[in-house]
């Protein structure tokens, strides 16, 4: 059953559909979104190892087209609130059994809770959006889907892209 | 494409006849004694701390990409194209490094991804599928049936390759000429090294063959 569309419709939505994008392209989409597991490969359990592999990543590889530079882009903003708790609970373990500054207290429990939930989240919303990019598809994570959409597709760059 | 046309390159073969790997280092009538002097006591310095301060930052990209790959791999089958050609140029960076330091090849070895050497050819052709099982196997017991087999081999031609180099030096240094036979020696050396690396790097599905030629 075929649905007829008319084309002035469909070109109002400056989206690149599946079929357009190229592996390669495919590819280069799905690897930002695991730049989150750098410092493991790297075998230094920093928090910000991540942010550097995403932001390095962006970098590289934001002008080859705007299928990867949304994706990159959605990736890079998405990994900041996390690294910012993860950065935060590591202060704070470092306050508590390194400097002795701070006291052991509850409060670091229910926090320690809230960044691994925060850090599943990322993760599993990180790899369904990988496949998607694998699949030549757009993913929008809540805030940032929309936040790298309107930074990529909707405003005029100077950004010349490769394909 | 074009380059595996060519007849003077070196190829090493799977059973199928695909070229996995092309690594050619030209060798020379004359080397400059003056630039191997130079090398010898100075490489460290304009040579060595250089290059060395940037490939350690490469070297980590290359690591993550590595890291990764192998998940991919197991999912998709494929290594994804541009990480793959990343993993190529910064073996390429590398060897130049290595090439010079062997002092099989004169002149500076360029900086960068996009940096060649006139006498370095190296490329690996880019594969469209590969095998989930074998990097698997790789990555679980890469260990015990490539690295040790093929390293404790490598080790001793190591040492071997250093005493030829230092000869060799020594040879330069009075003629100004590399005896071939010791230079396709140092060559064999790098290849079978990188056949290796390649495989450990899951860049080819072809176990790297006990050989310095092709």
């Amino acid at each position: 059953m075929s649905v007829d569309i008319d084309k002035n419709v469909l070109d109002d939505y400056n989206v690149p559909q599946p079929n357009e994008i190229s592996e390669r392209d495919r590819e280069d989409a799905m690897g930002a979104y695991l730049m989150m597991f750098a410092a493991v490969a790297v075998s230094l359990p920093l928090p910000v190892i991540n942010l550097v592999a995403a932001i390095i990543y962006y970098y590289v590889n934001r002008t080859k087209s705007k299928f990867i530079h949304f994706h990159c882009l959605q990736s890079l903003i998405s990994q900041i609130p996390t690294t910012l708790s993860n950065w935060f609970l590591l202060f704070w373990a470092l306050q508590i059994w390194v400097f002795k500054n701070w006291k052991f207290d509850n409060y670091f429990f229910i926090y320690l809770g809230f960044v691994v939930l925060v850090n599943i989240v990322y993760i599993i919303f990180s790899l369904i959006a990988a496949i998607k990019a694998r699949k030549g598809k757009l993913y929008y994570f809540i805030i940032f889907g929309k936040v790298s959409y309107n930074a990529v597709f909707n405003r005029n760059t100077d950004l010349e892209y490769d394909r | 494409m074009i380059c595996w046309q060519l007849q003077s390159f070196y190829y090493c073969f799977t059973k199928t006849n695909k070229p996995i790997m092309l690594l050619e280092i030209k060798h020379h009538e004359h080397y400059s004694r003056k630039e191997l002097l130079l090398r010898s006591f100075f490489g460290w310095f304009y040579i060595l701390i250089p290059h060395a301060f940037l490939l350690i930052f490469v070297a980590m990209a290359a690591t993550v990409l590595q890291f990764l790959s192998f998940w991919i791999i197991l999912f998709t089958g494929r290594y994804p194209q541009s990480w793959f050609e990343f993993q190529v140029k910064f073996q390429s960076w590398n060897l130049r490094l290595n090439a010079s330091f062997f002092n099989i090849v004169d002149g500076y070895p360029a900086f960068g991804f996009n940096g060649s050497h006139p006498s370095i050819e190296y490329d690996v052709p880019y594969p469209d599928h590969i095998s989930r099982v074998s990097v698997l196997l790789r990555g679980l017991f890469g260990f015990f049936y490539v690295l040790i087999p093929h390293g404790f081999i490598l080790m001793f031609l190591g040492i071997a390759v250093q005493m030829v180099t230092f000869i060799c030096w020594w040879i330069v240094l009075f003629t100004g000429k590399y005896p071939k036979e010791l230079f396709d020696f140092v060559v064999g050396y790098l290849k079978w090294n990188q056949r290796v690396t390649n495989y450990m790097a899951y860049m080819t599905d072809t176990y790297p063959p006990f050989s310095m030629k092709e």
